[in-house]
């Protein structure tokens, strides 16, 4: 296998240039994902039972277990928050991140094939649409995809600056 | 090769061999420690949760016998009507369709359940909804819910503002012939686990917003036409 003849499309400047970005860049997007799940987390985490109701209004699970995954989902969102800022096991976050929200899109897909009239609850609210309102599920399933672009970019690159596993990486 | 330098590479391996061993437990043990923190939030969410339900209400008087809801009427078709004190869309519904329906129970052709939620605490900075709903009871245990709701509906605060307050809501209840017991039982909050039932019921039904109207257990759109037409 000839190396050089592979890799020739790329200059090397630009290799090196991208060496020395990619763990900036990656911290960028881990505190980005990162405020994505505290503000998810800190906006329901207050009303835990209407966190449950938002579960409820997919209309996919029985309304107790709705109840229990509501209540423990805000929690959730905030430990990925801060295991994403503090970046400890950044790959396992990011990967629960990308399988929560292959969660959220599959739940706001159904909502959708289904008709149903109701607010994804995403950050905060939730819960059935007042009358006028419609749903804007293609922006909600928009907005995810983004995130589980942040998500794939630290499964793929975990290891970025001012990060507990860096740190760990070099002692 | 001589056999010093074949040495040298030979400890250079054991010790990389060493340094990445080091460095997957050191891994391992950070995605242990993540994984504990994921699963410790998530318990203290379910925890937190099956701590508040309680279970433990009293239904005023009027209550329907499960508690949830107050029944007004005793006409052959059931109404059931969920409604949040502080929801824009249920003081219109009550403006619009609040005579029609009191009507219908006058003429003896329906009774209604009216189940008041509190699905909107976050949208007040006081848990208005919860408030109201609590107030509304201890109206209904006075013999003058829908009295006190119609009331409550005329003077509806604004979603995002801090609600009447406790003591605004007394002189509400005063004002439809309310008295001190009633005065007392806002002050303690008496019927707010039985606001909780409520709510909680209505969740369990398939209730996710308000005001959800249903005759005889069928969704039917919040207005007179499709009211009356269902009863018929």
């Amino acid at each position: 296998m000839n190396v050089t003849a592979a890799s020739s499309s790329v200059s090397p400047a630009s290799v090196g240039r991208w060496r020395t970005a990619r763990p900036w860049l990656g911290t960028l997007v881990r505190l980005g994902l990162a405020a994505v799940w505290l503000a998810a987390g800190s906006t329901k985490v207050g009303d835990l039972a209407a966190s449950g109701r938002a579960v409820n209004a997919y209309d996919v699970m029985p309304y107790d277990l709705a109840k229990a995954i509501g209540a423990a989902l805000p929690f959730v969102e905030l430990a990925l928050g801060v295991l994403l800022v503090v970046g400890l096991a950044t790959r396992l976050a990011a990967g629960v991140s990308a399988a929560l929200l292959v969660v959220f899109v599959a739940g706001i897909t159904q909502a959708w094939a289904r008709g149903l009239q109701i607010d994804c609850g995403c950050f905060g609210s939730g819960g059935q649409l007042a009358a006028g309102q419609s749903p804007t599920y293609g922006l909600e399933i928009l907005r995810d995809v983004g995130f589980l672009a942040l998500a794939g970019f630290l499964l793929i690159w975990p290891l970025t600056r001012l990060s507990i596993d860096s740190w760990l990486e070099k002692t | 090769m001589s056999s010093r330098a074949g040495q040298k590479q030979a400890a250079r391996m054991v010790r990389d061999q060493i340094a990445r061993e080091r460095r997957r437990s050191r891994t391992l043990w950070a995605s242990v420690a993540a994984v504990a923190v994921l699963v410790v939030a998530g318990l203290i969410g379910w925890g937190v949760v099956a701590s508040q339900d309680s279970g433990e209400f009293t239904a005023p008087a009027g209550a329907v016998e499960d508690g949830t809801g107050i029944k007004v009427g005793s006409g052959p078709v059931q109404i059931d009507i969920y409604e949040d004190f502080i929801c824009p869309a249920c003081g219109q519904f009550e403006q619009q369709t609040g005579a029609a329906i009191d009507q219908l129970v006058a003429d003896g052709k329906a009774a209604v359940v009216y189940h008041p939620l509190a699905f909107l605490d976050r949208y007040s900075t006081t848990d208005y909804s919860t408030r109201a709903s609590a107030a509304s009871g201890a109206a209904a245990e006075g013999g003058k819910f829908r009295e006190y709701a119609k009331a409550l509906f005329a003077q509806q605060p604004a979603e995002g503002s801090a609600g009447l307050s406790d003591d605004k809501l007394i002189e509400i209840g005063r004002s439809v012939g309310l008295g001190d017991a009633f005065a007392q039982a806002v002050r303690d909050g008496k019927y707010k686990p039985w606001t909780a039932h409520v709510t909680d019921a209505a969740s369990e039904d398939g209730v996710n917003g308000t005001p959800t109207v249903r005759v005889g257990g069928k969704d039917v759109q919040p207005t007179t036409e499709a009211i009356q037409a269902a009863v018929g």
